[in-house]
């Protein structure tokens, strides 16, 4: 009784020593990410879907004979252009450099040599480049919604689209940071087999028929981003047979436990190459 | 005194190069030099002990714990790095800080500790301008600094004094050594015989991953007395210089390098030549432009212990 209370107690305290951890990897990385010149550059790229809806306004000005939806050219444009490739961009940069940037630039033995789990520091980086890049996705895709519907900014109902994109996001963010994580840990080159990942792969298999577009995330977060009308086209469910979103989301969290977890494992075992 | 750092047999290879090979140490607490040419193995070794790599053979154990997995020993580790790497674009009150965060430190106890360390290391001046700016000495203090500022029982310096000059040398030296006073493990590693001299008199010599030798650093003094130093001087009297030299019975021989203005000198007793050397250049009699002593003739030692000819 008395060991089994004495494990017990270790395990929580093993627990709470992992996620103080975490969370002070998490604040020093952030703090660090917030000032590095890559989230300057990045945050400049989150104005992209800003110029596309600007663009699309002032063809409206100039065409006012031609009707103009706010939703939809919000739909088919910027959460086309964020989804198939600001995310992929942001996540496959934060997310490979989780578990090789300090290794690369020698900064590796400062967080390694301090009482923090190595798959405490994994956790915390993930974190804080989530974090990261849900900031800057997230700007582009608040920023650009508002100007797209601007003149229906009182009609409460068009806010629940805004939040299920966000929600989305997140969840498209989470998986593809995580998946990028595990890759960086685990291949040299990572960002050159992410590149193939995201836009030989992923772009590809989405369109595929029957069950094959199911090895793609993107299909899962396509089978779960809200389109306000299915009589219409939409790039984002051309060729999808979407899988139920409760599915879909798990799958999402799935994927984002799963090579984070293998991330972690990979990240213990891992040391500078000898000629460093 | 009961050791605090024992390693059994510890082994490592990088693919086919051995870094290391069966090393099996005790080292207790005081400040143990670890010495050997570039290349030999100490980084190597420290990085083992300090649970970076793992070894391909062996254990390491650090007061009775293996040290493999168990970030709580860090606790009770400092481990200053040879390499130059610091994240750039952080100040250095920033670097401490952080640091000493990562080490569960609370935010008002770590801004303390940061404002102590900086003034202990002379950088108070300086905590506020960003690492990238800093000299070469300034980045040598403020990796010492990291590795003392939690107050750690164990210390591990990964030739701390490369890149620093004499005033800064000795500047290390005694933060070192009052560390080292106060009862704690220290293991400094260098490749300059005077320095690790300057710090401690238990030393391990380690050569080609092997260790050859473990104890008193008199007995190391001793075999390198038998073996000639060779010390190079840059002087426009060079001649003159040669022609006093050779009369004495501690120089065994002395000759021109490729410039007649660079004399290459064998002695036996680097102490009495240097004393001599420097009472000319005090009298005027001669005039130094530059005196190298590559390696301390450390190469010679090792050749002597592996039964080089």
């Amino acid at each position: 009784m008395k060991q089994n209370e004495t494990l017990t107690s270790r395990k929580k305290s093993q627990l709470s020593f992992f996620f103080k951890g975490v969370k002070i990897i998490f604040q020093f990385s952030f703090f660090q990410g917030k000032k590095s010149k890559k989230s300057r550059l990045f945050a400049l790229l989150s104005f992209a879907p800003i110029a596309i809806a600007l663009f699309l306004r002032i063809h409206q000005v100039l065409s006012p004979e031609r009707s103009f939806d706010g939703l939809y050219f919000f739909n088919n444009a910027v959460l086309l252009f964020i989804f198939q490739f600001l995310i992929l961009v942001l996540t496959l940069f934060y997310g490979t450099s989780v578990c090789t940037e300090d290794l690369e630039a020698g900064t590796w033995t400062y967080l390694v040599t301090r009482p923090i789990p190595r798959p405490a520091i994994v956790g915390g980086k993930y974190l804080a480049s989530l974090l990261l890049v849900l900031l800057i996705a997230g700007a582009g895709l608040i920023i650009s919604f508002i100007i797209l519907n601007l003149e229906k900014l009182d009609d409460l109902s068009l806010y629940s689209y805004l939040f299920k994109d966000l929600g989305v996001l997140s969840l498209a963010l989470m998986a593809y940071t995580s998946f990028f994580t595990f890759l960086g840990a685990a291949v040299r080159r990572s960002i050159f087999f992410g590149l193939i990942f995201s836009f030989g792969w992923e772009n590809v298999i989405q369109y595929f028929p029957g069950s094959t577009q199911r090895l793609a995330i993107i299909h899962y977060i396509k089978s779960i981003i809200p389109l306000p009308s299915s009589s219409r086209f939409s790039f984002l469910t051309f060729q999808l047979e979407p899988t139920k979103p409760v599915y879909a989301v798990f799958i999402l969290l799935g994927i984002t436990i799963l090579f984070l977890f293998l991330a972690g494992v990979i990240f213990v075992f891992k040391e500078p190459r000898a000629e460093d | 005194m009961k050791p605090l750092i024992v390693t059994h047999h510890l082994s490592r290879w990088y693919g086919n190069v051995l870094g290391l090979s069966d090393v099996s140490l005790e080292i207790g607490p005081g400040i143990t030099g670890l010495l050997g040419p570039n290349g030999a193995g100490k980084s190597t070794l420290l990085k083992l002990i300090t649970g970076q790599i793992r070894p391909s053979l062996g254990q390491v154990f650090i007061d009775g714990q293996p040290v493999k997995g168990r970030a709580e020993l860090f606790f009770r580790l400092g481990y200053c790095p040879e390499q130059d790497a610091f994240f750039e674009s952080l100040t250095g009150w920033q670097f401490l800080y952080w640091l000493l965060r990562l080490h569960h430190f609370s935010e008002k106890k770590a801004a303390e500790r940061t404002e102590e360390m900086l003034n202990l290391v002379e950088l108070g001046a300086d905590g506020h301008r960003p690492i990238r700016s800093y000299s070469r000495g300034m980045r040598q203090r403020l990796k010492l600094a990291q590795a003392l500022a939690h107050q750690p029982e164990i210390l591990i310096l990964d030739e701390p004094l490369n890149g620093l000059d004499p005033l800064g040398k000795r500047k290390m030296i005694r933060l070192i050594r009052d560390f080292g006073r106060e009862g704690h493990l220290v293991i400094v590693s260098s490749h300059i015989l005077p320095e690790i001299e300057a710090l401690t008199k238990q030393i391990i010599l380690i050569h080609q991953g092997k260790v050859f030798a473990q104890g008193e650093i008199h007995e190391i003094r001793d075999l390198i007395e038998r073996h000639p130093h060779i010390v190079s001087i840059k002087t426009p009297n060079s001649r003159r210089l040669a022609a006093l030299l050779i009369e004495k019975p501690y120089v065994v021989k002395a000759y021109f390098g490729e410039k007649e203005t660079n004399l290459f000198v064998e002695t036996r007793d680097r102490d009495k030549f240097f004393e001599f050397l420097l009472e000319k250049v005090v009298n005027g009699e001669i005039e130094v432009e530059e005196i190298t002593s590559p390696d301390d003739n450390l190469q010679a030692v090792f050749d002597y212990l592996v039964g080089k000819p």
